[in-house]
């Protein structure tokens, strides 16, 4: 009841209120409306190149819709956010890994944990289809798809004393559930990091100038672990800085490495080369200690990235620079160079990262909990940082299509679709509706300081080019234009070499706690053979999907990065089924569409994508059409074993996906159905000491 | 920037408000988002709650405890 004094306050502000919510409304009605106009544009819009603010305005639109509208029903009606209720930073804060954290610090934390290279190489590839496909994929999956998942996933783990994915599958769907997210996980861990890893050596073969620049990056990482440990103790941010510096010195100096024939010929690496020394190296860097590389490669990493970003985004709104690239290409049926395959669904695997991702459940079940201040909180954070990813990945977008797509094309399609030599590939370019020629893609690879920038196929190059582009217009011109482009590369591979350190250390864990039941000693994390075996284990699993990438006459990423696409959605799906089957529990069942939607989208665009990859009668597409077909060509034994390999790696991946579904669907019913009594696996309520801020 | 400034405070010590503090308050949050993220503020707490000086062994014990909190982290896509 309000008290005399209540009312009459509230009648005094009664105008005051009624102006505000009128502006609100307005707000949001301009917003709506720029939104509505900015898609409309994006995808009505034929035969004229556009400018890319009709896709930040499109994409600033729809995500704060999103969050103001999409992300406040859901915290209100289906997952009745509580913020009386302690989260589990606050009742076990330890100050070690639960710290209640001020919730700008976890954003900034989460957001850099979730986005790694994938919101930037996924679009690019995807841009073959034109820029219409991946754009409305991106603004839809996001609002819909990623954000939810990564919200939801975040806050039952905080209602779990932050539980892991692979924990809440267990104890929520059962152990079937458990066992198959366990293994769902160190599957996309093995074919992400094969995958990142053929991305790396596709930017940087036959490139004296990144390849010196990235080995760089090696002693600086080691350099920066020293400084910490020896000279100024725990100065992260002033070891970050020194080493960022570091880097700048190791491009310009891999400008005058290139131009000196003697040394540039120690630099200039085959991809089988290439691929030997990456392996070599995933595997110093799992047994080493964390603080002489991982870390520090991981701050440098962080640091790089998150000046970039942000650089990357001033470039775009400030230059507002025009997209070549057309809405639709010819490649929407499936003939596509860069990867086979139609627009649905290989639109939707191709970009996972920046729409949806089951890898960031990870995140949001991993550390990000822990820090979590007060469950309200999980809003901003798991959809909010979600959201900025996409916009990434919209960048990623806009970097590619301002390219001319002739030279999307040259750069991007493998040799053994265009030909080995320039003049071929111009000519097969060129027939496809994309005038490009060997003269011109030869100034380009001079203005960028390399060889070549024929079949650099993996997306890196790519963005990298369309990168050096948008900043070449506003800071230092063409002269500068090398120097972009070898920060963008630079910057990509450090970044993809980071997470091919993090993960192949992940990877080696599970496998030591996996292997630690079988034989007790292998579980102990600090015993060094069972280092050794467990990272020559993880190491040999990514490296032979590596290796076969580069022996791939298609380049490689026509088939692993699907593989690698599949994987991560079908990590989504195990999310999804997590977090409906909570929902359920929580007897809101009539809110569970919000989680079902996706689900069934991602069920549909996997399910369809792995039909494709593995029975598809193109040879293109379907690895056994391609094994019949070099079988009856007399082609390479290994080649032919890899696709069947290949083959039965998708298969397995949707047969146990398939059965947690199965397992989930059915907990579902008998929830719903009132056969077996649902119980919620919550910690049970505390109430928080922060309620009265 | 302290570490009890980020910590253990309502969002109004740093939303963003306008006011005669609105850009110091902004720098200050920015700075203490990338000490979280660069580690730091997990030294300063480490150092808080063992009761040490900053030195090499603190220094190294942190770095030990911190190793299977950092590598068992995966890094996204």
């Amino acid at each position: 009841m309000l008290s005399r004094g209540g009312i009459s306050k509230s009648i005094r502000y009664l105008p005051f209120n009624k102006l505000r919510k009128t502006l609100h409304i307005l707000v949001w009605s301009l917003f709506a409306l720029a939104g509505a106009v900015s898609v409309a544009t994006i995808a009505l819009h034929r035969g004229e190149e556009i400018n890319a603010m009709w896709l930040v305005v499109a994409a600033v639109c729809c995500y704060a819709l999103g969050y103001r509208f999409y992300s406040s029903f859901i915290a209100a009606k289906v997952l009745v956010l509580d913020a009386e209720r302690a989260t589990p930073a606050e009742r076990l804060d330890n100050g070690r890994d639960f710290v209640p954290t001020n919730k700008w610090v976890v954003f900034g934390h989460h957001f850099a944990a979730i986005a790694g290279p994938g919101p930037l190489v996924g679009p690019v590839l995807a841009a073959q289809f034109g820029y219409l496909p991946g754009t409305l994929w991106l603004l839809a999956g996001a609002v819909f798809g990623g954000c939810v998942q990564d919200f939801v996933i975040l806050l039952f783990s905080v209602r779990r004393d932050g539980k892991s994915l692979t924990e809440m599958a267990r104890d929520e769907i059962g152990p079937v559930g458990g066992f198959i997210a366990y293994a769902a996980v160190i599957s996309i861990i093995v074919i992400l990091l094969g995958v990142c890893a053929l991305v790396v050596v596709n930017a940087l073969k036959s490139s004296p100038w990144g390849t010196f620049t990235i080995a760089m990056t090696i002693p600086i990482a080691l350099l920066m672990g020293v400084y910490l440990r020896r000279l100024r103790l725990g100065r992260v941010l002033e070891s970050s800085l020194l080493g960022f510096i570091l880097v700048m010195l190791a491009i310009w100096g891999g400008k005058w490495i290139s131009q000196t024939p003697s040394m540039a010929h120690w630099f200039t690496l085959s991809a089988t080369s290439l691929a030997l020394i990456i392996i070599g190296y995933g595997f110093a860097a799992s047994a080493l200690p964390v603080w002489l590389l991982l870390a520090p490669r991981d701050y440098l990493s962080t640091f790089v990235k998150l000046g970039t970003i942000g650089l990357l985004a001033l470039g775009i709104v400030a230059l507002r620079p025009t997209m070549h690239m057309p809405a639709l290409t010819r490649f929407i049926d499936g003939s596509g160079p860069v990867f086979a395959g139609q627009v649905f669904p290989f639109a939707f695997i191709t970009i996972a990262c920046g729409a949806i991702s089951g890898f960031h459940s990870l995140i949001s079940s991993g550390t990000t909990p822990k820090l979590i201040r007060r469950e309200t909180e999980t809003r901003m954070v798991g959809y909010g940082a979600m959201l900025a990813e996409s916009m990434v990945a919209i960048m990623a977008t806009i970097a590619a299509c301002v390219l001319q797509p002739g030279i999307y094309f040259a750069i991007n399609s493998p040799a053994g679709i265009v030909g080995q030599t320039a003049e071929s590939a111009a000519a097969v370019i060129s027939g496809w509706g994309f005038p490009v020629s060997a003269l011109d893609m030869h100034s380009l690879a001079q203005s960028v300081g390399e060889q070549s920038l024929f079949n650099r196929t993996g997306g890196a190059p790519a963005f990298a080019v369309g990168m050096a582009h948008i900043f070449s217009n506003s800071i230092g011109g063409q002269a500068l234009m090398a120097i972009w482009y070898h920060f963008a590369i630079m910057f990509e591979a450090l970044f993809i070499l980071t997470v091919l350190d993090a993960g192949t250390r992940v990877g080696r864990f599970m496998l030591q706690d996996a292997l630690g039941h079988v034989w007790k000693p292998m579980g102990r994390t600090s015993w060094y053979p069972s280092i050794l075996v467990t990272s020559a284990m993880m190491v040999a699993a990514w490296g032979y999907f590596l290796w076969q990438g580069v022996k791939d006459p298609l380049g490689g990423i026509n088939s692993l990065w699907p593989l690698f696409g599949i994987a991560n959605q079908l990590l989504g799906i195990v999310a999804l089924c997590v977090a409906t089957t909570i929902i359920i529990k929580m007897q809101r069942a009539r809110y569970a569409p919000v989680t079902i939607a996706p689900l069934a989208a991602l069920v549909l665009v996997t399910f369809t994508a792995s039909w494709h990859k593995v029975f598809d009668p193109n040879p293109r597409i379907g690895f056994l059409a391609h094994a019949r077909q070099l079988g009856s060509s007399g082609g390479n034994a290994r080649l032919i074993f890899n696709d069947r390999l290949d083959a039965v790696v998708t298969s397995a991946l949707i047969i146990m996906v398939a059965l947690i579904l199965v397992e989930s669907v059915s907990r579902w019913m008998s929830g719903l159905s009132g056969r077996t009594q649902a119980e919620v696996r919550e910690t049970p309520f505390v109430r928080t000491r922060f309620a009265e801020e | 920037m302290r570490v009890e400034t980020v910590r253990g405070r309502g969002p109004h010590s740093t939303s963003l408000r306008a006011g005669p503090r609105h850009t110091f308050n902004i720098a200050k949050l920015l700075m203490a988002v990338l000490r979280e993220i660069f580690d730091e503020s997990a030294y300063c707490r480490f150092l808080k709650r063992t009761r040490t000086e900053r030195s090499r062994e603190s220094y190294a014990e942190f770095l030990r405890e911190h190793e299977i909190l950092t590598a068992r982290r995966p890094r996204c896509c």
